[in-house]
């Protein structure tokens, strides 16, 4: 075993009644990539932060290389050998590519209180060149690029001074393949140098392959460091949940009709510049998977059926013919749609638990035209703890919740309106192996109760597990449809994708 | 990419596209009242009212990116003058300059710790502590008016005005680019928890952005009493009024950030204002005519540049 380079002693973190992280002792090593791993909710990006300056730990030492450290805030930490990429937007609109990369860091180009903007300009284009960005300008308004092309200035941000340990919190959900491809060269970089990596991430198969050692979380404890050498899938998943897990946990049937009734249909769907001339026909009863590359136009899909696109051509309708053109009448019409991007477009995330979950229903709760708060709070209770919601309660604000609690809170919402055709996108992004099977179940026993899904995802084994039908986009288009069949292999949905 | 498409992305459409709209508004009123609208002489008129106009917006700009906003503006103008008022009777130019800029400075200062330490909305703030400073302008005046004695008006006219609005519209850019608190401000401004979690000192640098606009206010004073010669104290927030001049430029500053021009864009935002107030009464049109074709006129200016994005959230 090579030198320690970090080790963590003790760390605790209280969030009001909730113990976040309970007393971890953890070593990190030189020349180490660490995954952490656990339910959502289980402390690990709890942990990181306390590292690298984002929350403030209770009691316990971070000793790096021997020194105690203590980051007060995210720049600070990065001055004291650590930095972290996270899984959401990290960088500022507005301000220059240069901006955003020096953030915090000005005083490095600054003489007698003046910031040399174009040392600092210069000193970033070298950076972005030297990782083979050189199509991303530095004195650019970051607000030209996209997502993809911002985490990868992220990754510059956070790794240009070549930190003693770098942390990458759920960050590859976010990237597409040639994100991850950079953001893998360089964690493997890292690694050459003798520094480490900890590496948070919900997709085990990565895990193994990307890291040396693994260490599980479970409700904010340590519960086992093993080598990725010595596991599966299976024995992960059984560390982080603390039992057995069903080796499949998609649906088992394979043949079952689907009704002919058809309950919604798009037909001749463009948005410009997102998809063209899409069509679907969703039975009653039916799950319908869509699937493809991440920009293929398959999340603005979800959209358009629901109302929510804008410049949208062709027609959404119900089987009684009415026309859905917004998201009003959409909802009205017992229609349900979570977003890939939960906390910008699913949730409010300044808001408490109960009023995410009653927003749509509130005209249901309504007694005599008017809102009871005991109402409101039953309703919201029952249907969060009917899908399991770790909260302190449903008062609790959403922005205390992690990932997969949020998602079981959108789903909670649209679970309490009753609705009947529910539009997800990417539902078990950034969720736990545990969550992933509850909503599996909750989509499958819908799907019995005569409701009907269509379910929008980058997840082949998801999109093969779960629905009846499969219809794979490429560049906007229709490039393929798929039965339900024990024989669909990963590859057919492949071929057709690429 | 065509080479307009590249033009349109690169700082100077912005300015291109100012200069075009100032130009179409004078041309339209040139030739509707050739003998009473935009001769040289004129536009230096609407451009004398514009730059003192500019600085205030200018001001106005770092507290507006950030996201809050400063309804004591009119306040601080009628306080800041009147004290120039006061102090260049007894120390010449230095107290017609360092007064109200002073006075400004502390006015912005109490502005942003009020409202870091109460954490209220800077709206309620600002209005309230208006009520404030409008009764000191009545206790440093005696509630009579404030008249600036005719060998301290140098800045009323130019090049005087023109100087000092200068020194003010460079400082301000200068801020904007070359310091760290130009770079916290949009920071602030995009993603305040992001921001903080960059080690910024959120609660510092909006102190810092109320204390730069009341300072930026306090050289509008000097120009306003320069040129207006005198000023009477307020009440009852009657200094209300004198908020929204300043606050047309910092709309086209907000416009137009975008390009990179946010200082330029205010003060041709202000002369574009002018020419269309201008305009209205070389047409001899009513006031409230005026009021509501420039109203129509500007929102319709800063929306075709802002060109928002359909679905974005905008607050």
């Amino acid at each position: 075993m090579s030198e320690v380079l970090l080790q963590a002693k003790q760390i605790d973190k209280n969030f009001g009644a909730t113990h976040a992280i309970d007393h971890v002792t953890l070593d990190f090593y030189k020349g180490e990539v660490h995954a952490l791993i656990g339910e959502n909710g289980s402390g690990k990006s709890t942990f990181t932060s306390c590292l690298t300056g984002i929350y403030h730990k209770d009691s316990g030492t971070f000793t790096l290389l021997g020194k105690e450290i203590h980051a007060k805030n995210q720049v600070d930490g990065n001055y004291q050998g650590v930095a972290i990429i996270v899984q959401e937007i990290g960088t500022l609109s507005g301000l220059t590519v240069a901006e955003n990369i020096f953030l915090g860091k000005e005083n490095e180009f600054t003489k007698m209180n003046v910031k040399n903007t174009k040392a600092m300009n210069r000193k970033a284009q070298q950076l972005l060149d030297s990782y083979g960005f050189n199509y991303i300008k530095a004195t650019d308004i970051i607000d030209k690029y996209n997502f993809e092309d911002r985490k990868l200035i992220e990754i510059v941000k956070a790794t240009h001074f070549k930190p003693q340990i770098l942390v990458v919190d759920e960050t590859t959900t976010a990237l597409g393949e040639k994100g991850r491809k950079e953001l893998f060269k360089v964690m493997r970089q890292t690694k050459e140098d003798g520094r480490c990596v900890i590496f948070i991430s919900h997709d085990l198969d990565e895990v193994i392959e990307q890291s040396d050692n693994i260490s599980v979380l479970r409700d904010g404890v340590l519960i086992d460091t093993v080598k990725s050498s010595d596991v599966n899938t299976d024995d992960l998943k059984k560390l982080m949940v603390g039992r057995e897990m069903s080796n499949n946990y998609y649906r088992s049937d394979y043949g079952e009709e689907v009704s002919g009734e058809v309950v919604l249909k798009g037909e001749h769907l463009t948005v410009p510049g997102e998809i063209e001339d899409f069509n679907i026909e969703l039975h009653k009863g039916e799950i319908i998977g869509i699937g493809g590359l991440s920009e293929c136009g398959m999340h603005e899909v979800g959209k358009a059926l629901f109302g929510a696109s804008y410049d949208r051509e062709g027609k959404v309708t119900l089987s009684d013919g009415t026309a859905i053109n917004d998201i009003k009448t959409a909802i009205d019409h017992s229609i349900a749609y979570a977003s890939k991007d939960r906390d910008n477009e699913s949730l409010v995330i300044n808001d408490t638990i109960q009023d995410n979950i009653t927003l749509p229903s509130l005209e249901d709760i309504k007694k005599n035209h008017i809102l009871h708060a005991k109402d409101e709070k039953a309703f919201a209770e029952k249907f969060a703890k009917q899908m399991s919601t770790k909260m302190e309660g449903v008062h609790q604000f959403m922005s205390a919740l992690s990932g997969g609690n949020k998602q079981k809170v959108v789903l909670a919402r649209w679970i309490g309106k009753n609705s009947d055709i529910i539009i997800l996108d990417s539902p078990t992004r950034g969720i736990d192996v545990k969550v992933k099977a509850d909503i599996y179940q909750m989509m499958d026993r819908m799907r019995k109760n005569g409701k009907s899904i269509i379910m929008i995802s980058e997840e082949i084994s998801e999109l093969l597990g779960m629905a009846d039908r499969i219809i794979i986009m490429k560049d906007g288009h229709q490039s393929g449809e798929f039965k339900r069949s024990a024989d669909l292999k990963d590859t057919d949905l492949i071929a057709k994708m690429v | 990419m065509t080479k307009f498409q590249k033009f349109k992305q690169s700082h100077w459409y912005g300015l291109v596209l100012l200069a075009l709209i100032a130009f179409l508004f004078w041309a339209i009123f040139k030739i509707l009242a050739p003998q009473t609208f935009g001769d040289f002489d004129k536009l230096q008129t609407y451009l004398k009212t514009a730059l003192y106009y500019a600085v205030g917006g200018c001001g106005l700009y770092f507290i507006c990116v950030m996201g809050p906003f400063d309804m004591s503006v009119g306040a601080n103008i009628v306080l800041s003058s009147v004290l120039a008022v006061n102090m260049s009777e007894r120390f010449g130019y230095a107290g017609l300059i360092i007064a109200p800029m002073i006075s400004g400075v502390l006015v912005g200062l109490l502005n942003g710790l009020v409202y870091i330490k109460l954490r209220i909305s800077s709206l309620i703030v600002t209005a309230g502590l208006s009520l404030v400073y409008e009764a000191l302008s009545i206790f440093a005046t005696n509630g009579k008016e404030a008249i600036l004695a005719p060998s301290y008006r140098a800045f009323g006219d130019y090049p005087g005005n023109l100087i000092l609005a200068l020194f003010a519209f460079f400082l301000c850019g200068f801020i904007l680019k070359y310091t760290k608190i130009g770079t916290y401000t949009y920071a602030i401004g995009s993603n305040e928890v992001v921001a903080k979690n960059m080690g910024v000192n959120v609660d510092k640098y909006k102190v810092v952005a109320f204390v730069l606009c009341g300072f930026f206010v306090g050289v509008e004073a000097i120009l306003t009493i320069s040129y207006g010669t005198s000023m009477t104290s307020a009440s009852n927030l009657a200094s209300m009024s004198r908020n929204f001049p300043p606050l047309m430029g910092t709309f086209f500053g907000l416009a137009f950030k975008k390009y990179g021009h946010p200082v330029i864009a205010i003060v041709v935002g202000e002369f574009i204002i002018q020419l269309l107030f201008q305009g209205f009464v070389a047409l001899g049109a009513p006031t409230t005519v005026q009021n509501i074709v420039t109203g129509i006129v500007l929102l319709a200016i800063v929306t075709l540049t802002i060109k928002p994005v359909k679905g974005a959230v905008v607050k």
